[in-house]
């Protein structure tokens, strides 16, 4: 337990001291800082007034009785300048050549109810009136006319009626919680287990190519080595997680305006239970990959090969998180039940089913013991084949030597 | 106290790596292993300390199974190996660690080494800064440093220059009059000589000799005559039914079949008057009893 506390902390403190690590995580958390500050580069950039359409609008005949002002505080890209008095067409069409305006709307009224006259440099290049503001014109016209009934506030809420939807569902376990969300955060998951699991076997081979192995495993027990250096990857990949965590978290606050995310990310289904579990899978799954690279970065002498080696894993790594992410398109599907139980898929999957709220209690508890039995598993056989092979500096080891290394008893 | 090996065997495929060895160390010193390349000096070693599974015979120390649990030992390889992007005094205090010392002895050891091996002024740095040499010293200092009972290095010498062998050589004896077991594989048979008391040489991972030093030596006669004069002897060589082996610059070599060839030359050497500067009679090196029986075996 001292050795591979021992282990665990030199690799900790190796990975951190690394100049890659320390560049790449600068480079992370000023792209992060930056993804949060781009609505306010956009706004100082729409501020100037270039960005928006100018329109000018004429209603001499004060059909809106003064409510057009009211559209300059639409959320629109659109400026609005509003004039009373009579502009003829040379006038309307001098404003628009000199670049005053990008269109014009005079109002008029006919005997059916309002004529537009609708004046632009081109519809080719500027386009129709825009849907949105033929709406608002509409909105307000009619608002206008109501308020000439005196209606009663009965009578003026029965004619905005509003239609309840209640739901149900035929389905036992339906899915709820925003599906981009979770989509988001089982990529984000993917992501961090396939990374620090990576490092693991690059770690081994350079223990390899530095020549340093036989020193180690007269020191201490291969099992010690492979473990120590598995949880080391592990809680620098936790520290990294949480301290991009923090920043994103940081900035959002900071840097973004109240509210600006509830239209895109619902987090507000994960309970802190629910926090624990995605903790747990990413540990179980971090261990489950990170143990079969480091199995692969055993078995290879040169920097160079490591990719080649680790390319079976790598598939199975990906299968597994496509299984869980598209399943995750029909969550009640037997196939997204299978791939939460799967060993290979059910990190990426078995915690999205649980906010959404379509896994039982026995799926969830058959998943994680069918992760910890294959943990252990790929431990032994990792461990076994990391053992024989950190000593073999020929040719990588195929396949077929790895089995045969498994298979003696010795 | 000792270490025991028995009719140990070790084959990969078709191919015996070591053909049934045995030898034991029952008291403190150097034990030599010599052999030449791939003979099974390190396939032997790694097997003692357990890296690679014997396929047959009895490795033990003391009685007892020679791993960390039973006995203290420290090992400098044949592949040295360090961590480059390490700092020497971190990747020190790792090992030191693994090898069971708490950080406060580590530091203090590992502090006495580094002086010891003058090695100090490189003590925060990279280790991928510092030559191989002092690289080499530096994993020496793995293998010393939690004071081990048994002391296992395979080719110490090779690589350092002439200041850093006498360092090191200074350290061997530090380390045997401490009475370490100390078991050294080399190419070098000048370092075997100065140190081993006990060895035994390998050939295609059979025993072609083993025993003690002296004894060895003592089984052969003298064979070699080395004389250094002021001028030319040729003639008087050839006169006194002599071999030349060499001669450079009025040292010369001769090959004699006893002690008394070799004074019958210096008489007639006398009585032509010359002044003889150097003459010893000579029993054959380890590097010719090596020579001779590696050669013999192939």
């Amino acid at each position: 337990m001292k050795d591979l506390i021992t282990v665990a902390e030199f690799t900790i403190k190796s990975m951190l001291k690394r100049k890659s690590f320390i560049i790449s995580m600068i480079i992370i958390l000023v792209l992060i800082i930056i993804g949060f500050n781009i609505p306010n580069i956009l706004n100082k950039i729409t501020d100037d007034n270039d960005w928006n359409s100018k329109i000018l609008l004429v209603d001499n005949e004060n059909i809106f009785e003064g409510t057009l002002e009211s559209l300059n505080q639409m959320d629109s890209a659109y400026k609005f300048d509003i004039v009373t008095n009579n502009l003829n067409n040379e006038e309307i069409k001098q404003k628009i050549e000199n670049g005053e305006y990008d269109c014009c709307l005079k109002f008029l009224r006919n005997e059916t109810g309002v004529t537009i006259e609708y004046t632009v440099e081109s519809v080719a290049s500027f386009g129709e009136i825009p849907e949105e503001v033929l709406e608002a014109f509409n909105m307000l016209y009619t608002n206008v006319q109501i308020s000439k009934l005196n209606l009663t506030p009965e009578e003026l809420q029965n004619l905005n009626t509003t239609f309840e939807v209640k739901v149900t569902e035929t389905d036992e376990n339906p899915a709820s919680g925003d599906q981009f969300a979770i989509m988001l955060l089982s990529l984000a998951l993917f992501m961090a287990i396939h990374f620090f699991a990576y490092q693991v076997s690059s770690s081994i081979t350079t223990e390899k190519t530095s020549r340093i192995m036989e020193t180690l495993i007269t020191s201490t027990k291969p099992r010690t080595i492979v473990l120590g250096k598995t949880i080391g990857a592990g809680i620098v990949g936790l520290i990294q997680i949480i301290i991009i965590g923090i920043t994103a978290v940081i900035s959002a606050i900071i840097f973004l305006p109240k509210g600006a995310l509830d239209g895109i990310l619902d987090v507000s289904n994960i309970t802190p239970m629910l926090g624990i579990l995605i903790v747990v899978y990413f540990i179980l799954g971090y261990f489950f990959f990170a143990l079969l690279y480091a199995l692969t970065g055993s078995t290879v002498s040169k920097p160079e090969d490591v990719n080649s080696a680790n390319s079976p894993i790598a598939i199975i790594e990906v299968a597994g998180f496509y299984l869980g992410y598209f399943s995750m398109l029909n969550p009640s599907s037997k196939i997204n039940v299978l791939a939460s139980i799967l060993p290979i898929s059910s990190p990426f999957s078995m915690p999205f089913r649980v906010i959404m709220g379509t896994a039982t209690t026995f799926q969830i508890v058959l998943s994680v013991a069918v992760l910890v039995l294959s943990v252990i598993l790929v431990a032994q056989i990792s461990v076994k084949i990391y053992s024989s092979a950190i000593l073999n500096y020929g040719t990588k080891l195929s396949f077929k030597d790895m089995l045969k290394i498994y298979k003696n008893k010795e | 106290m000792g270490l025991e090996v028995k009719n140990v065997t070790k084959t990969y495929g078709t191919k015996i790596a070591v053909d049934n060895i045995s030898f034991s160390m029952q008291k403190p010193g150097v034990f030599g292993l010599l052999g030449t390349n791939g003979a099974g000096k390190t396939t032997s070693i790694r097997m003692i300390l357990g890296i690679i599974k014997k396929d047959s015979g009895d490795i033990t120390w003391n009685k007892k199974q020679v791993i960390r649990k039973n006995i203290n030992f420290g090992y400098l390889p044949e592949e040295r190996g360090i961590y480059p992007k390490t700092k020497i005094y971190d990747q020190l205090i790792y090992f030191a660690k693994l090898k069971g010392m708490n950080t406060k002895d580590a530091d203090k050891s590992i502090k006495y080494w580094l002086k010891r091996l003058e090695l100090e002024e490189y003590t925060y740095m990279l280790a991928e800064k510092l030559s191989k040499g002092n690289q080499q010293k530096v994993q020496f200092i793995t293998s010393v440093m939690h004071n081990p009972d048994l002391i296992v290095l395979d080719e110490p010498f090779s690589g350092l220059d002439p200041v850093n062998t006498e360092i090191l050589k200074s350290v061997m004896i530090e380390l045997i009059n401490k009475g370490k077991y100390i078991i050294m594989s080399s190419h070098q048979m000048s370092t075997i000589e100065e140190f081993c008391t006990e060895l035994i040489i390998l050939n295609k991972g059979k025993t072609v000799l083993q025993g003690n030093l002296k004894e060895i030596k003592d089984s052969y006669k003298a064979n070699k005559l080395e004389i250094e004069v002021c001028e030319d002897i040729k003639n008087i060589i050839k006169d006194a039914g002599l071999e030349l082996i060499f001669e450079k610059e009025n040292n010369y070599q001769i090959k004699v079949n006893s002690e008394e060839q070799g004074y019958e030359l210096y008489n007639l050497l006398a009585k032509n008057n010359v002044h003889v500067n150097k003459f010893e009679i000579k029993k054959p090196s380890l590097h010719d009893i090596f020579i001779e029986k590696v050669g013999a075996s192939k």
